[in-house]
């Protein structure tokens, strides 16, 4: 790549940078403005394609976020007159020519947008994307586009779905919000805790579909987690005493920082106990574990900080024998209790048989036969397999690993299980691999 | 035109008793053909489909549609995956041939019918 290239490329991200910074902003003026959150939404997205369409060529303009309340405004006004006389007399009275305030544009772009109002605006917005009566499909849909300044086409192709599906998920969830006549404002308590909880689910979901897909060829799809960590990072900054917003960060943190060792050069899926190391990014273990020392006791403690606990843990480990199984194991016991949870036992089942061996954690997974929420998921099969093959039952644990890999959706989880279940059958070529769930 | 190469069999049915290195190079085969099919712009659409034996078969039972588990056709005759690929007849033969003559397990190429009516 040549300099003049590379200056280009850059140029772009730092461009994409701006714009995912302000969408949120932009578009809650807009609602605050004229309200009708879909047409806000629409006239955002107009001008952020527009920026994208200019500012490469002509340059970021002076102030970023008047530009792009402008162009959006003007977008809004050609849509509102395109679609009624009513519409346009409601437009003409909202548009004061005096649009933007140089000022007050001046500051925000200071704070970056993220101290009083602006920041209850971007809050309520994320509260409004993740609004309970939506899908979760159509909640992630629209928290990326409305809140994360993503453009259709780039969540279709981060969630490898048509685009027009992905339009037509997002136009469905901006009728479904104006249908139930939600609000744009902060809820109250106490329905704001709970919520901020299903913001945080959202969130969590994005990072999940990010480093671990459902469903297709590719293992990890960067895109998703880099948005859910800087949607999580922002919802921190603007609630700096939620200690669950800080444990979803964390977690997030530290559990991306291994992302380059968990899978080799070929596609193929590396267990955490076989992972190189040397390849965990140190500074987000770093950072992953000064928040959850900032954060841990400091109000009540919830699945995500434990679980970030139980990442850091593994982080800190210089070797695969040096985790501190012990202390996970206890770490579990206490999920146990604020989160229970057929997922949390399968993963304390792992934890378990490394403190007290494999027959104590199949005992456990038994319980969890009966469990219907179970009853079609490849993970407990593929647990089972591995602590069956631990306990020196080769014949049982083949059955398991190729159970598992008919149950399975993952491609990569899928030619991993297969092989399995080829390397016992072919005991010489046999090596005792790790299968870890707490990743 | 377009033609649909169709893979057959769940988990197991072509794999069965092969070893290991067999395995991974049926799956390196596979994902090497479909990023060249991919990057060659031949390739329209490609997946593989979740093993049968989690599939339902819903039948029209007494007036009313009622989903089974299980489809309860022969497991190795199964679709298993399929590239929907924009070539001529021979270069889907090609195609298909580069897999069976892996695998040894047969797969379908069949042309796409056109929505338009044909010049």
């Amino acid at each position: 790549m040549t300099g003049a290239q590379s200056r280009v490329v850059t140029g772009q991200h730092r461009i994409e940078a701006l714009l995912r910074e302000f969408a949120p902003q932009v578009l809650a003026a807009l609602i605050r403005r004229y309200g009708q959150f879909d047409a806000c939404e629409d006239a955002m997205q107009e001008a952020l394609l527009a920026a994208t369409l200019q500012w490469p060529g002509e340059g970021v303009p002076e102030r970023p976020r008047s530009w792009l309340l402008a162009v959006a405004s003007r977008a809004l006004v050609d849509a509102f007159r395109a679609d009624s006389a009513r519409r346009r007399r409601e437009a003409a009275a909202a548009l004061d020519p005096t649009d933007c305030a140089p000022a007050a544009d001046l500051a925000v772009h200071r704070t970056a947008g993220l101290t009083g109002a602006d920041g209850d605006d971007t809050l309520a917005l994320l509260f409004l994307c993740c609004h309970p009566a939506l899908s979760p499909p159509s909640q992630l849909a629209l928290t990326l586009r409305a809140a994360g300044g993503l453009t259709t086409a780039q969540i279709a192709a981060a969630f490898l779905v048509p685009e027009a599906t992905i339009a037509k998920r997002i136009v469905r969830a901006k009728q479904r919000i104006r249908d139930t006549g939600a609000r744009f404002e902060l809820p109250a308590q106490p329905q704001r805790t709970e919520r901020l909880g299903v913001v945080l689910h959202v969130l969590y979901l994005i990072f999940n579909e990010g480093y671990t897909t459902s469903s297709g060829p590719a293992l990890q799809r960067t895109d998703l987690t880099a948005e859910a960590i800087r949607l999580t990072r922002l919802l921190h900054r603007l609630l700096p005493g939620e200690a669950e917003v800080a444990g979803l960060l964390a977690l997030m943190l530290l559990t991306n920082a291994r992302r380059a060792a968990r899978t080799d050069t070929d596609g193929r899926i590396v267990p955490l106990a076989d992972q190189q190391r040397d390849l965990w990014d140190t500074a987000a273990i770093a950072e992953g574990q000064a928040i959850l020392t900032r954060t841990l006791g400091t109000g009540p403690v919830g699945p995500y900080q434990l679980q970030a606990a139980i990442a850091a843990l593994h982080d800190e480990a210089a070797t695969a024998e040096a985790t501190d199984w012990p202390q996970i194991l206890a770490l579990y016991d206490v999920l146990t209790t604020v989160a229970p949870g057929p997922v949390v036992t399968l993963s304390r089942a792992v934890a378990l048989a490394h403190v007290h061996g494999p027959r104590a954690a199949l005992a456990l997974l038994g319980t969890l036969d009966t469990d219907e929420r179970m009853a079609h998921n490849h993970r407990l099969e593929a647990v089972r397999a591995h602590l069956l093959e631990q306990a020196g039952d080769t014949i049982a644990a083949r059955d398991s690993y190729f159970r598992a890999a008919k149950m399975t959706a993952s491609l990569p989880e899928q030619r991993y299980l297969e092989l399995r279940v080829a390397q016992l059958h072919h005991p010489a070529a046999t090596n005792p691999i790790e299968w870890n769930v707490s990743t | 035109m377009k033609y649909m190469i169709m893979m057959f069999g769940g988990i197991g049915a072509s794999t069965q008793n092969r070893s290991p290195e067999w395995v991974d190079g049926m799956h390196e085969l596979l994902m090497k053909l479909d990023t060249e099919l991919k990057e060659s712009g031949e390739c329209v659409a490609s997946d593989s489909l979740a093993d049968p034996s989690q599939a339902k078969t819903i039948r029209f039972v007494d007036n009313a549609p009622v989903p089974t588990d299980g489809p309860f056709a022969e497991v190795k005759e199964s679709l298993a995956g399929y590239w929907v690929v924009e070539v001529d007849e021979e270069r889907a033969l090609e195609i298909a041939s580069q897999v069976v003559g892996y695998t040894e397990y047969p797969m379908e190429v069949r042309r796409i019918m056109e929505h338009s009516a044909q010049p």
